[in-house]
């Protein structure tokens, strides 16, 4: 259809002729220019013209930011200067719905006034993010996750503290390690850190639906299962009791009941497992539906729930394909009872003095079956092991005849250290990763590769399985 | 998004008002002898925008050819034979200078610096004074980095 025969003269700005889908989230602006011009809504003289301005705002923020001692800067600082510029003139063109409109705002008003208003948009937005902070510090949640306090008390803090408006509003400062469920990385600056805050609020107002007690549970529990220390891990606790939320409803349970109990998990294992792909979906949709309602939420976290929905779905698709709700449906793991050999108390450490006397005195002993038994009778600690280790004062057959002293648990407990990494991963059992060896880092590390390889199958058996039974809290001596 | 190019584009189109811009300041040099043809005025930005792209910099503006002009003028040292050449060399040198010294110094102290060099022990002579600079930049990055190294020996 030709509908602009007559109208050419007055460049009507009909929203025909945007193609949003050419339209970019970052550098608005300069997406809509190009597309405007691509499409004949606004002229090329135009678009040059506002970049002229632009560069012309530039000049100004440069003298600014130099406090008018230098007119020129590095091209890195104008660019981000530049950046920045942008950010504040797509904070103003991104608050129309409608693309065209903010095209007829490019049109009529000047580039001197639309940065402007930009700016004082960033500074009501970044009130608005300081607020949600105090908010989302308020309701905290007492769990002993370090990268979600990190990411609170020490992350969050640093963006308010320097974030700026003016030369690097694009630039988010903060590293932010804890992560969301559901999070857009595509955002920057303080729309990034906003959005951060609104789904970490929401997500810590769903996790204070159930009791502290019932939390702990289930991470602790998952610590197990994944067999690592969940303090330390990054993860979401959000995912985590929504999942168990909606497996307990899904095993005839109620949504605040997360604590999954073994019988259940199998029932669900089988009911998920047996279950057809479009009834398994049918299945959780309904047991979303139900928890946003039993739950009395707010409409964020209604919405929030929706937009995990997909992902969750997903997950438990892919869990009934590979046959194991393992690690997707946290239940109860039962602890055996465990024999240490080594102590792992801190109070247990030498002092520095008696460490460098012991050190002397091992280094005088040239027998390394002498050796071993001198160690043996001084050493207790875990953590002055670890500190012998390092100490240099081992040589190579040093090292086989100390690791022969030890028992199946002071190896496992090696092994854990070692293969850490590996052994998070539930498909390498310590057989295969001893067989495969690793890169390590450090001498001791690499002879107790080899005295491990030497060991004969049974016994790596016996210490593969004691691994799984040792918290690496417990040993968190680094 | 490229920035140069983008400058670039809009800095062409104001072309003649650049040149213009310096062309006026022969009112001031004349009495001195020191006139800039518009040929001489282009060929000055013209090497001020390779310094500066050699130099990754940015500038939006005439302000420090328009000072080294003025400044350098009413030196005894400076004749029209070698006054395009000695303002090339200077805002070589200037820029120079900018990256060396990280910003820290003004336009205006830096240019100051570099007359009272030209125009003391350097006598006019711009190897000298490109020698005297770098001895300058480099006791000038010394000195920022002193706080730091004088306590080495705690560590």
């Amino acid at each position: 259809m030709e509908f602009d025969n007559n109208s050419g003269h007055s460049r009507q700005i009909s929203n025909i002729r945007i193609d949003r889908s050419r339209l970019k989230r970052n550098q608005y602006t300069l997406s809509l220019l190009q597309e405007g011009q691509r499409s004949g809504v606004i002229s090329s003289q135009k678009v040059y013209q506002i970049q002229v301005e632009m560069v012309q705002v530039l000049q100004r923020l440069i003298l600014r930011y130099t406090q008018e001692a230098s007119t020129s800067v590095t091209t890195e600082t104008a660019e981000g200067i530049m950046t920045s510029l942008l950010y504040a003139i797509d904070t103003y063109t991104l608050q129309y719905k409608n693309p065209d409109e903010a095209l007829t705002h490019l049109n009529k008003e000047s580039i001197k006034d639309i940065h402007s208003k930009g700016v004082e948009l960033l500074r009501c937005y970044f009130e608005e993010t300081k607020q949600l902070y105090q908010e989302v510090k308020n309701i905290k949640l007492d769990v002993p996750v370090d990268a979600y306090h990190m990411t609170i008390d020490e992350s969050l803090p640093v963006f308010i503290k320097h974030y700026d408006i003016i030369f690097e509003a694009q630039n988010t400062m903060a590293s932010i390690d804890y992560p969301l469920a559901v999070d857009d990385m595509r955002l920057q600056g303080v729309f990034y850190i906003r959005q951060y805050l609104e789904r970490l609020r929401i997500e810590t107002e769903f996790c204070r639906f159930f009791s502290l007690q019932d939390v702990m549970f289930v991470l602790i529990n998952f610590g197990k299962i994944s067999r690592f220390n969940y303090q330390i891990e990054l993860f979401n606790m959000f995912e985590l009791m929504i999942n168990n939320a909606v497996f307990s409803l899904l095993s005839g349970g109620k949504p605040d009941n997360v604590r999954i109990s073994g019988i259940q998990f199998e029932q669900l294992n089988r009911m998920l497992t047996a279950a057809p792909a479009d009834q398994r979906t049918k299945l959780i949709h309904q047991a979303l539906d139900q928890l946003q309602k039993t739950l009395q939420t707010n409409q964020a976290l209604i919405d929030y729930i929706d937009l995990y929905r997909g992902e969750f779905v997903q997950r438990v698709n892919n869990a009934a394909k590979i046959g194991s709700f393992e690690t997707l449906i946290i239940r109860e793991i039962k602890e055996h009872e465990k024999t240490m050999v080594f102590k792992l108390d801190e109070n247990d450490r030498k002092s520095d003095i008696q460490m460098r006397s012991l050190v002397d005195r091992i280094l005088e002993i040239s027998n390394s079956e002498e050796k071993a038994l001198f160690i043996r009778r001084h050493f207790v600690s875990l953590h002055d092991y670890l500190d012998l280790l390092h100490a240099g004062c081992l040589f190579n057959g040093d090292y086989e005849a100390l690791f022969r002293t030890f028992g199946d648990i002071e190896l496992a407990i090696l092994a854990k250290i070692i293969f850490y990494e590996k052994l998070r991963d539930a498909t390498h059992d310590l057989s295969d990763i001893i067989e495969d060896g690793i890169e390590a880092e450090n001498e001791w590390e690499i002879h107790y590769i080899e005295f491990m390889q030497q060991l004969e199958d049974e016994r790596i058996k016996a210490i593969g399985n004691l691994i799984y039974e040792i918290n690496y809290e417990d040993i968190s001596f680094h | 998004m490229n920035l140069s190019d983008m400058l670039n584009s809009i800095q062409q189109s104001h072309h003649s008002n650049t040149i213009m811009d310096l062309v006026s300041l022969n009112e001031k040099t004349k009495e001195r002898n020191l006139v800039l043809t518009p040929d001489d005025a282009k060929s000055l930005v013209v090497s001020r925008n390779k310094v500066l792209r050699d130099h990754a910099r940015i500038e939006l503006s005439n302000g420090v050819l328009k000072e080294l002009i003025e400044v350098f003028s009413v030196s005894p040292y400076m004749n029209q034979e070698y006054y395009v050449d000695t303002l090339n060399e200077l805002q070589e040198i200037f820029y120079y200078l900018k990256n060396e010294t990280e910003d820290k110094v003004e336009d205006a102290k830096l240019i100051q610096l570099m007359n009272d060099y030209y125009n003391g022990s350097c006598a006019g002579s711009i190897e000298l004074l490109r020698s005297k600079m770098e001895e300058f930049a480099e006791n000038f990055r010394r000195d920022i980095t002193l706080p730091d190294s004088i306590f080495k020996g705690d560590e």
